[in-house]
């Protein structure tokens, strides 16, 4: 009996323990007045974020940045729980849809942010501050040849969703959770209608992360899958896989994810001067470094390297499908809705 | 026809034998009990001749069948037995009626028939009434009736009772205990009745087996048992004894602390128990066979219960209520032994302090 | 059941001085309070915001969410997989449970701590499992039984309705293994024998006598399966939403994910059915069949007549062998073996595709570290405050006749019957500010909500413990002299500690993997590793997924393990 409480002390212990661990931080600020915490919700895979934030930590060692993951929409609906809820839980943001920053500048909650290096950044920003691209995804198809001919497999986003030989053994992400998701079906509405949907729907298509598709293609239970090109690329040099991308020749999805920062009205630690500081290390050659390392493309014009294993920026700009960002806020729920309808079991 | 033949049975539960070398015959039609302190191996015995428990070793027969050794073991579905459980094991979920049938139903009799042969063996429980109602309707005493419907409406060759009545209340066990031993002259059926009920073994059975730690102690008839102890332990177990402690020579029993001496013919020599029942023991006015003071005495209506110093030990005597009044505390007085046993001494000291 | 108007509402009684000061109507009064605030209260609000959304009643929100024909098909299918769930779950449990008690079939003890032992392992590891087992294409499973049996196609696809009953089954159906081998222990077995010895044959026994005296246990633990699957997430959004199934919990979250007023809306509405449904289960499990219990605990125990298998013995006993590899133990090591698998198309031992890589992450990963610490703290919150309140009330219900003790004691019952999405749906909405209380984003929460949910486990263990130890024990005591606070710390407590400990267990191993309340309730700082480790297997990484869950199945057995040897046996979970 005696033993029976020793153990239930013990653990009672080693959970008070492990929350008394991490209450202790320390306060410094760095010369130039930086310092405190920063809090950034972000969409990118946590591989990515943990090797970033360990060059963070490097650069800013007086700040304390701590990253939370989610897919976007994820984050949306939790931005949108914490906006009704009066307070945001965090200083910046870095997810995958662009049309988000247009909504979020309407509703007053981000910070302009001036910067100086501009002119290097070859896609759209806004032009008061209010966000700034900062790491190309481009939504592609991949495929495994270790289990399939390249011959057998669809090659633009158009076959993908009516090439029979394919039905049944495709996938894709979810538009609910995930942006660059939402931003692809908008462009491909916009290309092909909302035929296109249903189209997917008859090619019963499977709805789930990139890494789960990942593995479907390893295994062969899927033939060819719409993906970030970046998941492929880590795929590729981390795991040495052998799964290829697929620039589909109707065009390929370039997403630039933007960078944002919550003003002091809503965010939690008020930090705008280490949120212009992480915004500018973003944006300079050596957090654009950081991006290509990750497997993403540079938005700057001037960055010569393409990530590893990727055809070079310029060669995928030169055929994409344009994503009407403001649109995509607008039709957001409806686009949403109609899909799940579409590949919906009947 | 319904003769049980019980042959060399050993059980062992794991390493822990309950019963030894068991042997026994019971006659056709007769009323034979399993007398012992819990944990004595009756029930494991009854449970082997039911069928729920296969011996480790050994044969039983019923009738003519083996239905239990080595090579064959029938189960107990087959073996046309009828079986009373200590918790009456009434199914709460079926009638009265369908209780008492069950077993004619598993025979595969028809309709009317079952009806009337439940319709008769009702009557013998006085349960007749009660036939619609389900058991959480009836008493403790009624459920118990409807268990022992159920044992008998089949005409089982063999009626098996577990404690039947260790859970009803002293009046009612009385008059069961009449109506068990009626209804089974009336039916002529064999019965193995087991319990740790001196009083009831004595009273329904024909013969008595005594069991303790596995082993038969005696087989007899109550008669014997009680008068014929063959051991220490049955002699206790069974009735109030006093126990001395004698030296056995030259055709008399010396008691050790007194010094008084009883005629003994037996074969027993040297260190010897000398057993004695309190009503064996009468006072008497001249000529008594051992002399004593009286300690104390309470009347208790039908008998006088007293204690008696007899030099160096006290012994009880179970004296005629009327001798309450002719003697008193601290008076010298003369005792007559109508009967008693002599037993080997052992050694062993468990029995020697019991005097109630 | 009473409704609980007495304790709430003064009522002219209140005035008499007893009643005021007797200790026993505080300890009531603050437990009813707290599950007033944090249940009773919430709930309702979800079900007025359901009727009220706009501000007015209006049924426009059922209208919408009911003619939409993607939720219609979420209503049916939620239905129809949890009532075969319930079916084919009871049709395994209860012959699992009579061959376990009533046979010599071999291994029992062994197979009796696999099937039990199950009960405590996160359901949407087996999701994992059985998704690389049994899709259409590659399923391991599905190319074994190719090459076996020479078929030209696959024959199972776990991307169906059927695939999906297939994991609910084989993941609830210790719920009823369980409640019936519990149930079937405190039969008396002479009710059997006296079948037997009337003539019936084993089988005949167990179909007159077993089965209906078993009916009640076996309805509630139908119950149990059926509501347990139709309020599951982790596999119908691991299994079902990849091929388009969806269920209710499905649809309630991705409403919430929508993001907008009138996604959490929509959310609300079909809570509310879900809601319903459990209510009715619930009505009918405790009300109805309560009345009908004939469980009868024998006077003395006699171990139960074994049956004797006979020349079937090893047949059956292979047969369960069988089960237990499919059910268990194939899918455990499948994902033991994806978890050190760098490319999961090749096999794990193929050059070079062996890796800890996975492992090493669990370990290092930051986020990782703060879900576990988050798991741990929130579930032995949970757990030494859910005791608390169990031992409380199971002195009520069992020492004192005190009038309003079974309020709690309903509340507490409600709150477990209660689908976990429906809990967290209505404490965000009730708990964010809006009358006052804001705790959430915060790990308080997640501790009310486990509590609400899993309490009454706990609270059962005690009382069945403490009913079994004469009130006279503690009398004994103190006629020798101890207070009555001394009696109970020296004889009631040491007594039923061992009761204690297993239901402080009971609630901690649900809470410590808890997925579905996670994913509603989590904020930044409060993740738990249930939700960890859902995101890594939908978002991140399977194989850091798999490492994760092999990490929780070995602390659940290892937790078991030291618990039975310490105890010497006396108990496991």
């Amino acid at each position: 009996m005696k033993k029976l409480l020793v153990l239930v002390c013990v653990f009672a212990l080693v959970g008070s323990m492990a929350f008394a661990g991490g209450a202790a931080e320390t306060s410094k600020v760095s010369a130039d007045g930086l310092g405190g915490k920063l809090l950034i919700y972000t969409s990118m895979y946590d591989d990515v974020i943990e090797a970033i934030d360990r060059t963070l930590e490097k650069a800013f060692p007086t700040v304390d940045i701590e990253f939370f993951y989610g897919g976007t929409g994820t984050l949306q609906a939790k931005i949108a729980a914490e906006i009704a809820a009066g307070k945001l839980g965090c200083d910046m943001l870095m997810v995958a849809d662009p049309s988000y920053a247009l909504e979020l500048k309407e509703m007053g909650v981000l910070q302009p942010i001036m910067i100086d290096n501009t002119a290097d950044i070859a896609f759209d920003y806004d032009k008061e501050g209010y966000w700034y691209p900062v790491r190309i995804s481009n939504m592609v198809l991949a495929f495994n040849p270790g289990k399939f001919k390249k011959s057998e497999i669809p090659n633009s986003f158009y076959d993908f969703a009516y090439d029979k030989g394919v039905a049944g053994m495709v996938s894709m992400s979810n538009p609910l959770t995930s942006g660059t998701a939402l931003d692809t079906i908008s462009a491909l509405k916009d290309k092909y209608g909302y035929d296109y949907y249903r189209a997917l729907g008859e090619q019963k298509v499977k709805i789930e992360s990139g890494s789960v598709a990942l593995t479907k293609l390893e295994t062969g239970e899927c033939k060819v899958v719409m993906i970030l090109e970046e998941s492929v690329l880590q795929k590729r040099e981390m795991d040495k896989s052998k799964i290829e991308v697929i620039y589909p020749t109707d065009g390929t999805i370039v997403v630039p994810s933007p960078i944002m920062s919550i003003n002091d009205k809503w965010s939690p630690n008020k930090n705008s001067k280490a949120a212009k500081a992480v915004t500018e290390w973003f944006l300079s050659q050596e957090g654009q470094k950081n991006i290509v390392k990750a497997w993403m493309h540079s938005v700057s014009a001037t960055y010569p390297d393409a990530p590893y294993d990727a055809i070079p920026t310029k060669q995928i700009l030169a055929n994409t499908i344009p994503v009407d960002w403001a649109n995509t806020v607008t039709l957001r729920e409806e686009m949403r809705t109609k899909f799940q309808e579409a590949v919906a079991k009947k | 026809m319904s003769k049980i033949i019980i042959k060399d049975v050993m059980k062992a539960f794991g390493d822990v034998v309950v019963l030894n070398d068991f042997n026994a015959e019971f006659a056709d039609g007769e009323f034979i009990t399993l007398l012992g302190p819990s944990g004595c191996g009756k029930t494991t015995m009854l449970r082997m001749i039911a069928g729920f428990e296969k011996p480790t070793k050994g044969e039983i027969f019923i009738g003519e069948q083996e239905v239990s050794s080595t090579k064959t073991f029938v189960p107990p579905e087959k073996r046309d037995i009828g079986m009373v459980f200590q918790s009456y094991a009434v199914w709460p979920h079926m009638t009265v009626f369908e209780n008492v049938a069950y077993p004619l139903k598993m025979k595969k009799m028809d309709k009317a028939n079952i009806k009337e042969h439940v319709a008769r063996v009702l009557e013998i429980v006085h349960l007749s009434q009660y036939a619609e109602r389900v058991p959480s309707q009836l008493s403790g005493g009624q459920q118990q009736r409807v268990a022992l419907a159920r044992a008998l409406v089949a005409e089982p060759q063999l009626l098996l009772l577990d404690e039947p009545l260790s859970n009803l209340d002293a009046k009612l066990r009385d008059s069961m205990r009449f109506e068990i031993k009626e209804i089974q002259k009336a039916l002529g059926i064999t019965v193995v009745y087991v319990t740790h009920d001196q009083m009831e073994a004595m009273t329904m059975s024909d013969r008595v087996i005594v069991i303790n730690h596995g082993d038969i102690q005696q087989i007899g008839k109550p008669t014997e048992i009680y008068r014929y102890p063959a051991n220490q332990f049955v002699a206790d177990f069974v009735g109030k004894i006093n126990f001395i402690k004698a030296t056995s020579a030259n055709g008399e029993v010396q008691f050790k602390d007194s010094n008084q001496k009883l005629p003994y013919d037996g074969e027993l020599k040297g260190d010897v128990v000398v057993g004695i029942r309190p009503e064996n023991l009468r006072f008497i006015k001249t000529n008594g066979d051992l002399k004593g003071t009286m300690v104390s005495q309470f009347y208790l209506g039908d008998v006088n219960d007293c204690r008696v110093d007899i030099g160096g030990e006290q012994i009880r005597v179970i004296a005629e209520p009327k001798s309450f009044d002719k003697h008193a505390e601290g008076e010298s007085i003369l005792l007559r032994v109508d009967e008693f046993s002599v037993f080997e001494d052992t050694g062993d000291d468990e029995h020697m302090k019991i005097l109630t | 059941m009473r409704s609980p108007t007495r304790s709430t509402s003064p009522s002219p009684l209140m005035v008499h001085r007893k009643w005021f000061m007797d200790p026993k109507w505080i300890i009531i009064a603050l437990i009813v309070g707290f599950l007033l605030v944090f249940q009773v209260f919430p709930l309702l609000y979800l079900v007025f915001r359901a009727f009220f959304s706009t501000g007015k009643f209006s049924l426009a929100a059922f209208k919408r969410v009911y003619t939409y024909p993607l939720n219609w098909s979420a209503l049916v299918n939620t239905l129809v997989t949890a009532f075969f769930s319930m079916v084919f779950g009871v049709l395994i449990a209860f012959p699992l449970a009579w061959l376990i008690g009533r046979t010599n079939l071999y291994g029992k003890k062994f197979f009796r701590t696999l099937f039990v032992a199950t009960y405590m392992v996160p359901p949407y590891v087996g999701a994992m499992a059985w998704m690389r087992l049994l899709n259409p294409t590659v399923g391991s499973m599905n190319v074994f039984l190719q090459k076996i049996f020479n078929l030209s196609a696959a024959p199972f696809n776990i991307y169906t309705t059927g695939g999906l009953i297939w994991v609910l089954t084989g993941f609830y159906y210790p719920y009823a293994f369980i409640t019936i081998s519990r149930a079937m222990e405190k039969m008396d077995p002479s009710l059997e024998e006296a079948s037997r010895i009337s003539g019936a044959s084993p089988l005949m026994t167990l179909r007159t006598i077993t089965l209906p005296m078993m009916l009640p246990s076996i309805v509630a633990a139908a119950l149990l399966v059926f509501i347990a699957a139709a309020s599951a997430y982790g596999i119908p959004s691991i299994i079902g939403v990849p091929g388009q199934i969806h269920t209710v919990t499905t649809r309630i979250i991705d409403f919430v994910y929508i993001g907008s007023q009138e996604g959490l809306t929509d959310a609300t509405t079909l809570a509310v059915f879900l809601m319903i449904i459990a209510n009715i289960v619930l009505y009918l499990s405790t009300f109805t069949l309560g009345k009908r219990q004939y469980i009868t605990v024998s006077g003395k125990s006699t171990r139960p007549n074994i049956v004797d298998l006979g020349k079937w013995r090893v047949l059956i006993s292979m047969m369960v062998v069988l089960f237990a590899l499919v059910i268990v133990i194939i899918p455990f090591i499948t994902v033991a073996l994806s978890s050190i698998t760098v490319n999961l198309g090749e096999p794990v031992f193929s050059q070079g595709n062996m890796t800890l890589r996975y492992w090493a992450r669990i370990f290092t990963r930051k986020s990782i570290l703060s879900s576990s610490k988050n798991s741990l703290l929130s579930a032995i919150m949970a757990a030494t405050f859910g005791m608390g309140i169990s031992c409380m009330m199971a002195y009520l219900l069992v020492r004192t006749k005190v009038k309003g003790r079974k309020i709690p004691d309903f509340m507490i019952t409600v709150g477990s019957g209660t689908p976990s999405v429906v809990i967290a749906l209505s404490l965000i909405m009730a708990m964010s500010g809006k009358f006052g209380i804001n705790i959430y984003n915060t790990l308080t929460i997640m501790v009310i909500a486990y509590m609400i949910k899993y309490m009454m486990m706990g609270m059962r263990t005690v009382v069945s413990a403490l009913s079994q130890i004469s009130p006279s024990l503690e009398e004994a005591s103190q006629i020798s002299g101890a207070s009555w606070l001394k009696s109970m710390k020296n004889v009631t407590l040491p007594l039923i500690a061992p009761a204690i400990v297993a239901g402080w267990f009971l609630i901690f191993m649900p809470c410590f993997y808890e997925l579905t309340m996670s994913t509603l309730l989590y904020s930044t700082n409060t993740k738990t590793l249930g939700y960890e480790l859902f995101t890594y297997q939908t978002y991140h990484n399977q194989q850091t997924a798999s490492a994760l869950a092999t990490a929780i199945l070995i602390i659940v057995f290892g937790i078991n393990w030291l618990l039975n040897k310490l105890t010497d046996g006396e108990f496991s979970i």
